[in-house]
């Protein structure tokens, strides 16, 4: 930095804190330099660089701003051994045994609130590592009982860590996986689950004597340690203990069964997942007793208290590690209450338990289908994390199937499933790094997942146009093909087609998102649910294709009858799956046309703007689509033409929500073993009817009519809106 | 450029009815130096969750001082509202940035958000501006009302955009080109083979 100050460092002794000078440089006390420079400078003034331009500025931090300098010195304590020395975490937590198992319990229950808000997007260092145990476990090592608890938690953590980081779909969550040289791991930690076992036998041997003195009526426990002084409380505080640290037993178990390579641990996890469900409704069972016998000052109200008890925890201070974090400004934290917290590990293992009902399919399509299945709920980073790490590892599906084998089976080609030629296939190659990243795209955030698909979009099509040109190229002039060129064509085609296909699924993927993310305002509808209609009937046409390359194929080689029968039962799914997109076809028509009505006979659902046009709009919402090509010959101006002549007349001829509900009976037949897919067609048979009836009362009434209001709402799914119509 | 938060109150333009309350008249200035930093700094301070530095409100008003209008009631001279902007060269694009824009909450309802917005969109448009972005909170209501009768999209949804943990909307405003380009193209022979019965395209 160059300062405009003339006055030259006055020549008085440095201050003891600066080092003597050396061969490397010359150490000099520069406060004088700056003070006679802050006197040159007038108010208003700007120091400036070539390093230091008015952009870089704004990087810098406000030293002590409480709300920019995430380092300021906040805790009473400079160091974690300050804090220890001034007794903030003693051990044990207190000389009254009843109460060192009281604290002890809420130890463990700010810890579990800490760790959900940690996975709820905040720092490990402002969570978890608050507790100041933790920081310094080798001091537990006399407790045996937090000890274990500790332990077990970090290499939970630990673990969990490197699942996220593993599976990087975190982009915009890297706070999650940032560990700031926090002690997150020791020797020993391996041994987490034995230590944790010999201290549950412990206590659960305690607990049966308890309940076998209770039989007998005995005054005293023979020959076991008792938990703490009071006989009358001892079962319950073991009642406590044990829930909560089977809970971290089940669940580190979850996390390790999960993250067995190619899916091996699924089963078992599952039964982890279901002990956790009963220990975390131990948990709140025990709520009671720890409430009744809390005798401090309640934690303001009880939506907030981060234990069961209702008690502040010790051994814990939020400001320790603040000078850990980066130099941005502070992000402010909330630990989520303890019934939050209950919550959202109840929400999280129900994520996982869906996780490992994975039947391990190796059907692309159906893969896709789970995935997107899955994020219809929004499940937060940690399970999205688990759902990729499993179904891409080591650069195949589960860590079994080579994409290139994923894609010929897409194209129902078993033949070349294994074939080094087709695996070697350039073609086949970029696009089984697509599928790659298309899987790995769909597990994350949605906001995140909307933008790359948008942008991948590109790449889809980038490779259909190559695999197009190839195509003619190797076989435009042929006229009199081999047996095997044949072949070959035949494979080329119905990688193009197949190719085709997955843009217009990306592409319908990236427009459904928008509903779901709120990005699309009732004036925009209009053109949304058009692009949407274009991009189905592409999509069916290209699906419809593929299904005619396959049947071409197999008749084409004079199957065997046992063949056929298998072949029967994928044309059903084949159709049906193309019937549940006609059925979003005609919803999406529909919707459009009715909009498009209403703009024109009543002037409603119109953008007027004083800086730009529809035009504009249309441009900005579909411009990495149009860009990409999907579909060919799409612009403003189509949809103006089409949208422009849209009348009531014919979209009462053409009713389209009429025939959903002709098609729907068949669709629920072939779904009936499926309950997702069934409750999708009565979702959309909802939307359908209500927007049937709403058709016809604008019908009557007549679409330019001013007393006609009519709204649209997402009541019946979230993707197709449903019309309320009122009159005013 | 950090996260910036564009808080404009109240939303529902001039139709908002003011009470029986005296509404005096709002004067609008461009910003005029640096006796109206403080103003600006502490409006912004007041109403928006980010932290800014003192830096970060030099970078703004002191290379785009054209782009920073401020408002004041003209009965007692009081600093109301102000818009805070910057322009420049983003990934190919001259591109146009609405950082903050403030209107206290006594004064909202009244179109003074839209109307200090409104001048800045019109300087950047001027200056050649191809698009305008701003970020604002999902929840910002009033924001999101005001801009989208400007002629804004959402054009993406930000995860977590701000420190309080609120994702954020990128609305974006393009502005209309002055050459209309390629003709009208309509769609092609091949799709109108594929849907004859449709209406509808």
């Amino acid at each position: 930095m160059e300062a405009r100050s003339s006055s030259s460092a006055a020549a008085v002794p440095p201050p003891p804190s600066i080092p003597s000078s050396s061969d490397q440089g010359v150490w000099a006390d520069v406060s004088p330099l700056l003070a006679a420079a802050c006197c040159d400078l007038q108010d208003g003034e700007l120091v400036h660089g070539e390093n230091f331009s008015l952009f870089a500025a704004m990087s810098a931090l406000e030293i002590m701003d409480p709300k920019m300098d995430s380092g300021i010195e906040r805790s009473r304590y400079n160091s974690v051994e300050e804090a220890i020395e001034d007794g903030v975490a003693p051990i044990p937590l207190s000389l009254d045994r009843t109460l060192d198992v009281q604290r002890s319990i809420d130890v463990m229950d700010h810890l579990f609130s800490c760790e959900a808000t940690w996975h709820k997007g905040h720092t490990l260092a402002q969570t978890v590592f608050t507790c100041i145990y933790l920081m310094r476990m080798e001091r537990t090592s006399s407790h045996a009982v937090l000890n274990s608890f500790c332990r077990i938690l970090r290499a939970t953590c630990n673990a969990v860590i490197s699942v996220v980081s593993t599976a990087r779909t975190h982009e915009e969550e890297d706070l999650f996986t940032m560990s700031f040289g926090l002690p997150l791991r020791d020797e020993g930690d391996e041994k987490c689950l034995s230590i944790l076992n010999s201290v549950e036998e412990t206590i659960s041997r305690q607990l049966r004597a308890c309940k076998a003195q209770a039989l007998s009526k005995k005054k005293t426990l023979e020959g076991l340690e008792s938990l703490q002084d009071n006989p009358d409380l001892e079962e319950d505080y073991c009642r406590a203990l044990l829930c909560r640290l089977r809970f971290r037993k089940h669940f580190y178990h979850v996390v390790m069964c999960m993250r067995k390579p190619h899916g091996r641990g699924l089963e078992l996890a599952r039964k982890h997942v279901a002990s956790c469900l009963t220990e975390l409704n131990l948990m709140l069972k025990s709520r009671e007793f720890l409430k009744s016998q809390s005798s401090t000052t309640l934690q303001q109200g009880d939506g907030n208290c981060t234990t069961a008890s209702g008690c502040q925890p010790v051994g814990f201070d939020v400001s320790l590690n603040s000078r850990l974090l980066s130099p941005t400004p502070p992000r402010a934290v909330k630990v989520l209450s303890w019934s939050d917290a209950i919550r959202y590990f109840e929400r999280l293992l129900h994520d996982l338990d869906v996780i490992c009902t994975s039947s391990l399919d190796p059907v692309l399509e159906n893969v896709l289908y789970f995935i997107v299945q899955f994020q219809k709920t929004v499940p937060d980073l940690v399970p999205r994390a688990f759902l990729q790490t499993l179904l891409v590892q080591d650069g195949k599906l589960y860590g079994e199937h080579l994409f290139s084998d994923v894609i010929s089976r897409a194209l129902s080609l078993p033949d070349i499933i294994g074939d080094k030629e087709f695996q070697m296939n350039e073609f086949v190659v970029q696009l089984g790094q697509l599928v790659v990243n298309l899987i790995k795209i769909l597990c994350t955030n949605t906001a995140w997942q909307r933008r790359k698909l948008g942008k991948s979009l590109q790449d889809w099509s980038t490779i259909s146009i190559q695999l197009e040109l190839a195509l003619k190229r190797e076989f435009g002039e042929t006229r009199n093909v081999l047996q095997n060129e044949n072949m070959c064509m035949r494979v080329s085609k119905q990688l193009l087609i197949w190719t085709q296909e997955h843009a217009y699924w990306v592409a319908f993927r990236f427009l459904t998102l928008g509903f779901e993310l709120d990005l699309y305002s009732p004036g925009e509808y209009c053109m949304v649910y058009w692009y949407m209609y274009v991009v189905l009937t592409k999509l069916i046409e290209k699906m419809q294709l593929r299904v005619l390359a396959i049947s071409e194929t197999s008749r084409r080689k004079g199957k065997k009858k046992k063949d056929h029968s298998k072949d029967s039962a994928r044309d059903i799914t084949f159709s049906s799956s193309c019937l549940l997109l006609q059925c979003y076809l005609l919803l999406s028509e529909g919707l459009s046309m009715m909009l498009a009505v209403l703009r024109n006979e009543s002037r409603s659902f119109q953008l007027p703007s004083i800086f730009n046009t529809e035009q504009e709009r249309f441009m900005q919402h579909f411009d990495l689509l149009l860009k990409a090509r999907v579909p060919e010959h799409i612009s403003f101006y189509s949809f103006k033409e089409s949208s422009s002549r849209a009348g009531i007349s014919d979209l009462v001829k053409y009713n389209f929500f009429k025939e959903i509900q002709k098609i729907a009976p068949s669709l629920r037949g072939s779904f009936a073993s499926e309950s997702e897919k069934l409750a999708e067609v009565r979702r959309i048979e909802q939307v359908a009817e209500h927007n049937r009836i709403a058709l016809n009362i604008i019908n009557q009434v007549g679409a330019g009519d001013p007393s006609l209001r009519v709204s649209f709402e997402f009541t019946h799914h979230p993707h197709f809106a449903v019309a309320v119509v009122k009159r005013s | 450029m950090s996260s910036a938060a564009a808080s404009a109150g109240g939303g529902s333009g001039s139709e908002v009815s003011g009470g029986t309350e005296e509404r005096g008249e709002i004067a609008y200035v461009s910003y005029g130096g640096e006796q109206h930093l403080p103003l600006v700094m502490s409006l912004v301070d007041e109403e928006l969750s980010e932290p800014y530095s003192i830096f970060t409100y030099r970078y703004f008003v002191y290379l785009w001082p054209q782009l920073t209008f401020l408002a004041f009631d003209a009965t007692d001279g009081k600093c109301v509202g102000t818009v805070v902007c910057k322009m420049g060269e983003h990934r190919g694009a001259f591109r146009g940035y609405i950082a903050m824009l403030v209107v206290l909450k006594p004064y909202r309802g009244r179109g003074i958000a839209t109307e200090l917005v409104t001048r800045s969109i019109r300087v950047m448009m001027d200056s050649g501006c191809e698009e305008v972005t701003l970020e604002a909170e999902v929840t910002n209501k009033g924001a999101l009302a005001l801009y989208g009768r400007l002629g804004f999209i959402r054009a993406k949804r930000l995860y977590r955009y701000y420190l309080n943990g609120v994702d954020a909307f990128r609305l974006k405003l393009l502005f209309p080109r002055p050459d209309p380009g390629l003709p009208p193209m309509m769609i092609g022979n091949d799709t109108d083979d594929q849907k004859m019965d449709s209406p509808y395209l």
